[in-house]
């Protein structure tokens, strides 16, 4: 892989060996599948996309980054 | 209404544009009705998150018939990189193009770079599939459009730069295990070429004026190659035209317009 860019390589590259291997897991949210960084107790964050269906990627509250909660709720049986 | 709910929308900030108060009633009175308060919409509520999590807005609503594509920090390929960098991730905008292209609603494509560059082969993929698109696009350089930054913003059917933006040319450098044989440098003068062809091919450069800036010495501290800032990448013919926001903007607006045109000319 070649990174092409002004900026000092050691700079972009700074802490690559200390990077910790990111926590994450696979969610459905909508029927979106999503892979999701842990963030929190019931709370995570968006780390990418699953989905084929191209539309889902210009929904901006699924963008990665975006946070999203696990909420628990009581129904009727 | 429950009581937990009563202060709802009335304590957030901002309040919902047809939010007007109350002062008629007293809330701690029993049996005064409960005046009918507007809840705060899904618009409002997803907004104030994206202000509080991510620290930008969402825009009023109104559909709009351009798509705005922002390409920022370094272009993440297949390597995730350290968390100092700011990146846009090529797996996210690729399937967003391919919606663009299939989608109904978004007739043109702004395609705003401040990038430093990054990988090769993702801001390659990226530049293939602006060019690819059958929809108008325009494509505006703010700040800086380094490296991988140039082929993105040729890709697109008209360029724009701002008048102090700057635009790196330089040549590839090799990162990672170097093994000093011929083949290597062959390898390098290969990936260069690849960059070097899609901007010669989509912009008016000639490609011994490319490579000439790519290798010139003097200009940049700790590295050969070139700076282009606002106005000499238009005089270059790299990028067509100096200009801001509203600029391109107008000329995707137009460009939109002579589609439709063309394409109502060819019916008949």
């Amino acid at each position: 892989m070649i990174i092409y860019t002004p900026l000092y390589l050691e700079l972009v590259l700074e802490g690559l060996e200390d990077m910790k291997e990111l926590k994450t897991r696979q969610v459905e949210l909508d029927g979106v599948p999503l892979v999701i960084e842990d963030t929190g107790p019931g709370q995570g964050k968006v780390v990418k996309l699953l989905s084929t269906n191209p539309k889902d990627y210009l929904r901006a509250d699924l963008s990665p980054g975006t946070v999203i909660k696990f909420t628990q709720q009581w129904s009727k049986p | 209404m429950p009581e937990e709910n009563r202060d709802n929308g009335k304590n957030d900030f901002p309040y919902p544009p047809d939010f007007e108060p109350d002062h008629g009633c007293d809330p701690y009175d029993p049996n005064a009705p409960v005046p009918q308060e507007p809840q705060p919409d899904k618009q409002n509520q997803s907004s104030m998150q994206n202000l509080k999590e991510i620290g930008t807005n969402t825009l009023p609503d109104g559909k709009s018939n351009i798509h705005c594509l922002t390409i920022i920090g370094q272009i993440e390929g297949h390597l995730v990189l350290p968390p100092q960098n700011k990146t846009t991730k090529y797996e996210h905008i690729i399937p967003q193009l391919v919606a663009l292209e299939e989608s109904s609603d978004i007739e043109g494509v702004l395609v705003v770079l401040n990038t430093v560059g990054g990988d090769v082969e993702a801001g390659l993929a990226i530049s293939e599939m602006v060019a690819g698109l059958s929809k108008p696009t325009v494509a505006i350089v703010l700040g800086g459009g380094h490296s991988i930054g140039v082929p993105i913003a040729v890709a697109a059917q008209y360029s724009f730069i701002a008048q102090t933006a700057s635009m790196t040319i330089h040549p590839i450098r090799l990162n990672g295990l170097v093994i000093g044989v011929p083949q290597t440098y062959e390898y390098l003068d290969k990936m260069q070429d690849r960059v070097v062809r899609f901007v010669t091919q989509h912009s008016k450069i000639s490609e011994a004026t490319f490579r000439e800036m790519m290798f010139r010495t003097g200009e940049l501290a700790r590295d050969i190659g070139t700076v282009l800032i606002g106005q000499e990448a238009v005089e270059c013919g790299l990028i067509d035209e100096v200009g801001s926001v509203g600029h391109a903007v107008d000329k995707l607006k137009r460009l939109i317009r002579d589609k439709k045109q063309w394409e109502v000319q060819s019916v008949q």
